[in-house]
């Protein structure tokens, strides 16, 4: 049997021990190693918003009883207060029978003010820096809905302008929504009254559904968001408008704080020219359904995706 | 019982020390792959206080260069597998014992994997939601709660078969088949799987018509069985080097066959893919066009989808031509394909997604230091594990670390039965 | 390799090793040690320009707001039972009175509306009139303008022209509907053009396409 060759990894081989001044060496290293472990994790001290422990184990949204789900929105309340100083007054509204929201914008209307991008801001306490805003307003120029001529980001003297249309984009609350197809924990899913809500307190951030969105319509928290104290509306619900954490969707959510309580989403009512239209279709006197019924050509963006959105654009004249 | 579990904890332990002990070259790898890693810990501690707007992602491209690394090490994963099926699908010697380190490769493939998904979580804190029964497991609806079972469970597979078949030599016992055999052959099914359903999670968004083609599975496939091999010809002969571990070169030409049709099937794949996006002209194709040509004047990742593409022709034909036969040329031939599926399938799948957005907006993306740190320090520490996984494996291997030395002074360890020592 | 220079090397790689993580503890540990630039505050929107007021207060509104109404008394200055002369100049074009000079009169193309009286009433200047005879007060203009402007008019009855606001569920409160000329100027009905409100400002913004403005 030829002798092994040393291994030059192994030279004392499995069971020897280390000289004293290498153990020590080896030791220095170790221990310089934890100093910079510990070192490194030297940018948690900055870390400001961690959940506390009922954050942290709260229950899925369709898992909390009335009693837990009471001291969640007292919960919410006082974070709110902690932070801006103000006390909000968080309800959580059920859908109401007999009712599915549909939403009609009429394009010939449209002027491309985008009043409606920040009443929206405003009423449901988006961040605006970084800037969340669920609607984005696409110029399109006549005679094409060829989404890639969309501009986004024009900022004319006047508008309308010659030549172009406008056509505001936000969640289409779809009646199949990929969104809710592809997210890992459930954190979001369509309500009887047709809303595609989101827990944001179950949401783990991983950003698939904003991949599956085909109108662009998620928005992420990537920072901290960061409201006005002046600017926050008070008047929240927990599927809807209270302030979000960093690190979770949210969206359009048709302004269910105040669509629950029967009222016209902010987007609906701040619209200088009225093209924005909204109601329960399932209520053939509201002004939806008559729209569905006389209006002769709708379009549904991206219709051949079969997400089957609830929201309808429309010409008129 | 007992004495089993003592057993256990006993081996452990010496892999555990054996892993502190080296040459110089031993401490000068792992030193360099620890400052590394600590690199990457500390940026990631600060994406963690921070928040995601640290890294360059944002709304219109909201996924970038950790779910890039995390497709492609998915594909080094189930592919670091493959030696499973030459050995014991067509009785090959020559790969037999090198199928551990394939599945330890696996391993820290898979480790990168789950270590790259959770840093790209916008809230790490709350991954309890995605724990079956305690949390919402939205199975089988969402792709990722399928990734979810299949990437852990592939690492269990991988874990017991490598654990398993090192310990039985450890104690110098022949390993029982039934115990390891079954494992094998659903490994080898499993491997498929995990990558597919990495796949189908690109593949089933329609809203994005870059990823909703059929064509994304195959391909996805055939780049990592080029990829995986690749690494695994690399990481063959560094063993080889540093220990004196004997590989034969058969082994590293039986790879080499791998890689040779799996990248013929790659560029092939490539040709049908350019064809669909281009000869048609409908309008789905702006995605296509910005990653190869640029649209509206925006064009960062021309470059590098062009350098990926020469690389992978210019590796294709070296392995057809017999001179990849020769070492040197094989190597060169392996780097090219590592770099050239790693950009085509990492920025080249990923990024090209998002842009345009669905509503025709271009915004491009450009990793931020911080991430790119973060990405360096998850490879390192994949490396880091690896490095330990085959300081652990090879001495066991080659009989030199095992239970009959177990107190025993002194290097020259009785040889285990059936290993004949080797010269290197 | 040679056992010997093995292990003259180990030390000195340990050593470097000890002097590179003490190095990176201590550039961890300072605060400034990549520090990331905080966002650009974005200009905030000013809250003015998104309350849900209408375009223009009609005469109606005034009514309910209860407001001072002396600018709607035309017989302030008319004389009661006396008939208004309308003058028109050389090309057919009504010349407005320079009392009334912040009226312009641009309803319908071509001057083809260009009388006062297709609308007001000439025997009683407080009410309006329509073609077939109807008289209206002034604050109920909708007969009147849908009595040219049909398919508008009946769209707005069914609340699918003009502004909606308040309530959509009649059950928990009241809709609120606004009458043409709340939105129209009557004598100038078409929108003016008005300055958007400030574009998106995306995150990571230096990589925005310059090519979009193009468009």
């Amino acid at each position: 049997m030829t002798p092994e060759k040393p291994d030059t990894n192994w030279p004392d081989g499995p069971n020897a021990g280390m000289s004293r001044r290498n153990f020590l060496r080896g030791s220095a290293v170790f221990a310089s190693g934890l100093a910079a472990l510990a070192a490194s994790l030297s940018p948690l001290r900055e870390l400001d918003d961690r959940p506390s422990v009922e954050q942290f184990a709260q229950k899925y949204y369709k898992e909390l009883t009335p009693e837990e789900m009471k001291k969640v929105l007292k919960r919410i309340e006082d974070e709110v207060e902690k932070q801006y100083g103000l006390r909000p007054h968080v309800k959580d509204l059920k859908p109401e029978a007999g009712v599915e929201f549909v939403y009609a914008l009429n394009l010939t209307r449209c002027v491309g003010c985008r009043k409606c991008v920040h009443a929206c801001v405003g009423e449901n306490n988006q961040s605006r820096t970084p800037e969340i805003q669920y609607i984005r307003v696409l110029r399109l120029p006549d005679g094409s809905l060829d989404l890639e001529k969309a501009d986004h980001y024009y900022h004319p003297e006047a508008v309308p302008e010659k030549g172009y249309f406008y056509m505001p984009v936000q969640c289409q609350q779809c009646k199949n929504p990929p969104c809710v197809k592809v997210c890992p924990v459930h954190a979001t899913w369509q309500e009887a009254d047709g809303i595609t809500v989101i827990d944001y307190d179950w949401c783990i951030g991983c950003r698939y559904c904003e991949a599956a969105c085909p109108y662009w319509a998620r928005r992420f928290n990537f920072a901290k968001p960061s409201i006005p104290k002046e600017g926050l509306n008070l008047n929240m619900a927990y599927l809807g408008n209270r302030p979000r954490r960093r690190g979770v969707m949210e969206k359009c959510h048709f302004c269910i704080q105040r669509t629950r309580a029967g009222r016209y989403p902010a987007c609906v009512e701040v619209c200088p020219v009225g093209a924005r239209k909204f109601g329960n279709v399932l209520d053939a006197n509201s002004e939806v359904a008559y729209i569905l019924r006389t209006k002769r050509v709708f379009i549904q963006l991206k219709e051949e995706l079969g997400t089957s959105p609830r929201f309808f654009y429309y010409f008129d004249v | 019982m007992i004495g089993g579990i003592r057993n256990y904890l006993v081996f452990l332990g010496r892999c555990g020390r054996i892993a502190f002990v080296g040459d110089w070259r031993y401490y000068s790898w792992m030193g360099f792959l620890s400052v590394f890693c600590l690199l990457g810990l500390n940026a990631y501690a600060r994406q963690f206080a921070h928040g995601l707007v640290v890294t360059g992602m944002s709304d219109e491209v909201s996924w970038g260069v950790y779910i890039a690394n995390f497709t492609f090490l998915v594909g080094v994963a189930a592919a670091a597998v493959m030696m499973v099926i030459p050995v014991y699908v067509y009785n090959n010697e020559d790969l037999h014992d090198l199928v551990i380190f394939g599945e330890l490769l696996a391993v820290a493939a898979i480790l990168m994997c789950l270590a790259f998904v959770t840093v790209d979580l916008g809230r790490p804190d709350r991954f309890w939601h995605l724990i079956p029964g305690l949390g919402q497991f939205n199975f089988p609806a969402s792709m990722l709660s399928w990734d979810v079972l299949v990437l852990n469970g592939y690492l269990l597979l991988n874990l017991h078969i490598c654990g398993y078949l090192l310990y039985s030599r450890y104690h110098g016992r022949k390993p029982a088949k039934w115990f390891y055999i079954p494992f094998v052959f659903v490994a080898i099914v499993w491997a498929v799987s995990i990558h597919t359903v990495t796949a189908f999670l690109y593949v089933g968004l329609g809203g994005r018509p870059f990823w909703n083609s059929a064509i994304v599975g195959p391909r996805f496939l055939a780049s990592a069985f080029t990829a995986g091999p690749a690494l695994i010809i690399l990481a063959l002969q560094i063993i080889r080097r540093v220990t004196n571990y004997r590989i034969t070169d058969r082994a590293l030409l039986t790879l080499r066959s791998i890689v040779q049709v799996s990248m013929l099937i790659n560029v092939f794949l490539l040709a049908n893919e350019v064809f669909k996006e281009f000869y048609s002209g409908n309008l789905h194709v702006a995605s296509s066009k910005y990653l190869y040509v640029g649209l509206h004047g925006r064009h960062a990742l021309v470059p590098w989808i062009w350098t990926a593409i020469q690389f992978n022709l210019l590796a294709m034909v070296l392995l057809v031509l017999p001179v990849s036969r020769s070492l040197r040329w094989l190597n060169l031939t392996c780097v090219l394909c590592i770099i050239g599926i790693w950009i085509e399938k990492g920025m080249g799948l990923v990024i090209p997604g998002f842009i345009p957005t669905p509503l025709g907006d271009i915004l491009e993306y450009r990793p931020s230091l911080n991430e790119t740190l973060v990405c360096f320090g998850i490879w390192a520490f994949g490396l880091l594990c690896y490095t330990v996984f085959l300081r652990m494996a090879v001495p066991i291997l080659q009989g030199r670390l095992c239970k009959a030395n177990e107190g025993e002074a002194g290097w020259r360890a009785p040889v285990a039965s059936g290993e004949a020592p080797f010269n290197s | 390799m040679n056992p010997e220079n093995n292990n003259n090397r180990v030390p000195a790689v340990l050593f470097i090793l000890t002097v590179a993580f003490l190095l990176l503890a201590v550039c961890f540990s300072r605060r400034k040690w990549m520090e990331s630039e905080p966002l650009k505050a974005i200009a905030l929107v000013d809250p003015e320009l998104v309350r849900p007021t209408t375009m223009r207060t009609s005469y109606a509104q005034l009514i309910r707001m209860q407001a001072d109404l002396s600018d709607f008394d035309c017989y302030g200055c008319h004389e009661q039972k006396k008939a208004v002369t309308l003058r028109f100049d050389g090309s057919n074009n009504l010349v407005i009175p320079k009392e009334h000079s912040d009226i312009v009169m641009k309803h319908g193309q071509h001057g083809r509306n260009n009388n006062c009286f297709n609308c007001h009433d000439d025997q009683n200047l407080l009410l309006l009139q329509t073609r077939d005879g109807r008289q209206l007060k002034l604050e109920n203009c909708p007969p009147l303008c849908g009595s040219c402007h049909g398919p508008t008019y009946r769209d707005w009855e069914a609340g699918a022209h003009g502004r909606t606001g308040g309530y959509w569920d009649k059950a928990a409160g009241e809709l609120t509907r606004q009458i043409c000329v709340d939105c129209h100027n009557p004598h100038s009905p078409k929108i003016p053009t008005r300055t958007p409100l400030p574009p998106p400002h995306p995150l990571h913004a230096a990589a925005r396409a310059a090519g979009a403005e193009e468009h």
